[in-house]
């Protein structure tokens, strides 16, 4: 069927938009990738990013572990969440995005004055008794403000697919003898798999390529492959910035490609 | 020999947020029994379903189940099952999974549930649909998953929440033939909810006319038909003629200004009550031979017979019959003995049974369009 014409133009701004913002930037960065520095093609960026083996096996191990504490945390907050009334539903969920609406680095930042070596938290434990505890540029406060900042998108797709779970279901499952553990395991894990999975996409992915959070809360003892890529177009250094891009996108989608493939395509959820 | 009592409910209150759903309700299941509980939506009956099903506490009174008060027992450990209004099949489970459900979940061995899951599919002719997903079934055969996987845990009493509501009408009458096999092939009780008095009639061995949260008539089914207890009862299994009259004596009764034999007794002498006379059980004759005379003010043709409506004296009589009459003529109706059924006055006297329209929505919006016009 032909297309009308005026279904194009309106799709128009949308074409030269994603052209504009997102093919064209996706070029660039490929143009750069094999750009020696003559101009010339090369692969030689692409063999040096092997010296930062290193650092790409980091930045995974801190965003696994973010994804996966966020998981523990958000999965069972959720869970309860469905269960409780809906005007405190409605209020905790306005609670949950509430910092989704603040900017990622004022959170981060806020967090160096708690965990800084003179700031909230130790002098908290100085007043009790307990002595000053080397907080900031541990691997824990990465991770800690890695898990803060992208809780809410673990919590909320998750929340979303437990609560559309039709109460029937829940019902039938408890009038077959499943008890409240078994209609969990039976019944609500596996329907709000679809949720899970894009919760752990929505948190793995910025994790993984996050660069501030490592540099505020790791005082720049903590490397990961984000703050490299911030480094090498500090530089300049566009070329080796540009193919370590080019590696961790492709190593994103490949993840995203797998997730998709765990959930049924056609079972819902919020896939990006 | 008289059948033991499976389920009984002692004297149940329920409200919902103020509002009394159930009140003072007492009931007594026969173990092996088909018991359907019938009535309009809001009367009660889901909500009497669910304290059997144990989804539900009473506010008072209590749930025994083999002469055991069940008060406080949790759903999952009632030997009750469930099949629900809309099935509530596992959408992330295959027809094999669903049905296997519950013995999974008490851990039965791999051997026994295969068997079990196969004698299931069996029964419900679904045989060779194990691997298919839930969503790809028609109605009719999620409908048999459900009976499948409910009685695949040989429950001693089976609940059905209106099963039947989402099928067709022809697919709806096999339906309630099978059931009617399964529970007499089982030897197991089922307790039936639905608002179709006619699958009511025709798939019970009792009937529980419910209205109000109160249950209205416990019977057969030809009991509930035939000798119905008040005005609620006889207007809502089939139609009615409900009209206002007096007992002058034993087997005599004076109704619509005239008086008739009939058979029933037991009354005061001219205490008022309800005469009910069913559509059937009218003959149209000739006005000089007519016990009552009136005109034809409806006709309506309903492929069996004809539906027509004689407005006597103000009051619009419903008679079916297989002869044709036609709008405007003059007719008298003659009325055997034994189609006059008497009813003491209730509380629904007055509500039901003249034809001016068939549904009380119907008289409110004319009601309404008179108003207006004045």
């Amino acid at each position: 069927m032909k297309t009308s014409l005026g279904k194009r133009l309106l799709n128009a701004p949308c074409a030269v938009w994603s052209a504009i913002f997102i093919i064209v930037p996706l070029f660039i960065v490929l143009y750069y990738t094999f750009l020696d520095k003559d101009g010339g093609f090369t692969l030689s960026n692409i063999y040096e990013l092997a010296q930062y083996k290193g650092v790409f096996i980091t930045s995974i191990i801190y965003a696994l572990v973010a994804t996966a504490i966020c998981l523990l945390l958000a999965y069972p907050f959720a869970y309860f969440l469905t269960k409780t009334s809906v005007s405190s539903q409605k209020m905790m969920v306005l609670l949950v995005m509430l910092p989704m609406w603040m900017n990622l680095l004022i959170k981060t930042y806020s967090w160096t004055v708690i965990l800084d070596n003179n700031g909230v938290l130790n002098r908290l434990l100085n007043l009790i008794g307990f002595g000053s505890v080397k907080l900031m540029g541990t691997p824990g406060a990465v991770i800690l403000g890695m898990v803060y900042d992208y809780i809410p998108y673990m919590i909320l797709p998750i929340y979303t697919t437990i609560s559309k779970i039709d109460n029937s279901l829940l019902e039938a499952a408890e009038d077959l003898g499943s008890n409240a553990f078994s209609k969990l395991k039976r019944v609500v894990l596996p329907l709000s798999l679809p949720g899970v999975l894009s919760g752990i996409t929505m948190v793995f992915v910025p994790s993984i390529s996050t660069f501030y959070i490592s540099q505020k809360l790791g005082n720049g003892m903590i490397l990961l492959v984000g703050d490299i890529i911030e480094t090498q177009f500090k530089i300049p250094n566009y070329p080796l910035g540009a193919s370590m891009s080019l590696v961790l996108m492709i190593f994103i989608i490949i993840s995203i490609a797998i997730m998709n493939k765990f959930g049924d395509s056609d079972s819902g959820g919020v896939m990006i | 020999m008289e059948k033991e009592n499976i389920v009984e409910l002692k004297n149940i209150s329920v409200a919902f947020d103020g509002e009394q759903v159930l009140d003072g309700l007492n009931l007594e299941i026969k173990d092996k029994e088909f018991i359907t509980l019938l009535g309009p939506s809001g009367c009660g009956k889901t909500t009497t379903l669910r304290l059997i099903a144990g989804f539900l506490e009473p506010d008072s009174g209590d749930v025994l189940f083999g002469g055991e008060k069940i008060n406080g027992v949790p759903a999952y450990k009632r030997q009750v099952n469930t099949i629900f209004q809309r099935y509530a099949l596992f959408p992330h489970l295959n027809v094999y999974e669903n049905i296997a459900f519950g013995l999974r979940v008490k851990k039965r061995p791999e051997k026994e549930i295969k068997e079990k899951v196969a004698e299931m599919l069996r029964l419900v002719n679904l045989t060779g649909l194990e691997k298919r997903h839930i969503d790809t079934l028609s109605g009719g055969q999620q409908q048999r998953v459900a009976i499948a996987r409910a009685i695949a845990n040989h429950p001693k009493v089976l609940l059905l929440d209106e099963p039947l509501a989402a099928l067709d009408l022809k697919l709806r009458k096999d339906m309630q033939k099978e059931l009617k096999k399964i529970q007499e092939q089982l030897g197991i009780t089922f307790i039936f909810v639905t608002h179709d008095q006619e699958e009511a009639l025709t798939m019970s061995d009792r009937v529980v006319v419910m209205d109000g949260g109160k249950i209205q008539q416990v019977g057969s089914p030809q009991d509930i038909y035939n000798e119905p207890q008040n005005a609620f009862v006889a207007d809502f299994i089939g139609e009615s003629n409900i009209v206002d009259g007096k007992m002058l004596r034993d087997y005599y009764v004076e109704f619509s200004g005239q008086k008739f034999d009939c058979l029933d007794k037991g009354f005061n002498e001219n205490e008022l009550v309800d005469v009910v006379v069913r559509p059937e059980d009218v003959d149209i004759v000739s006005p000089e031979k007519g016990m009552l005379k009136g005109q034809v003010t409806s006709v309506a043709f309903l492929g069996v017979h004809y539906e027509i409506i004689v407005d006597i004296g103000g009051f619009k009589w419903m008679i079916q019959t297989t002869d044709e009459h036609f709008v405007g003529d003059n007719v008298g109706l003659f009325i055997e003995p034994d189609a006059i059924h008497i009813m003491k006055k209730s509380e629904y006297s007055g509500l039901y049974g003249d034809y001016s329209s068939y549904s009380e929505e119907m008289d409110e919006m004319n009601e309404m369009a008179e108003e207006a016009a004045e």
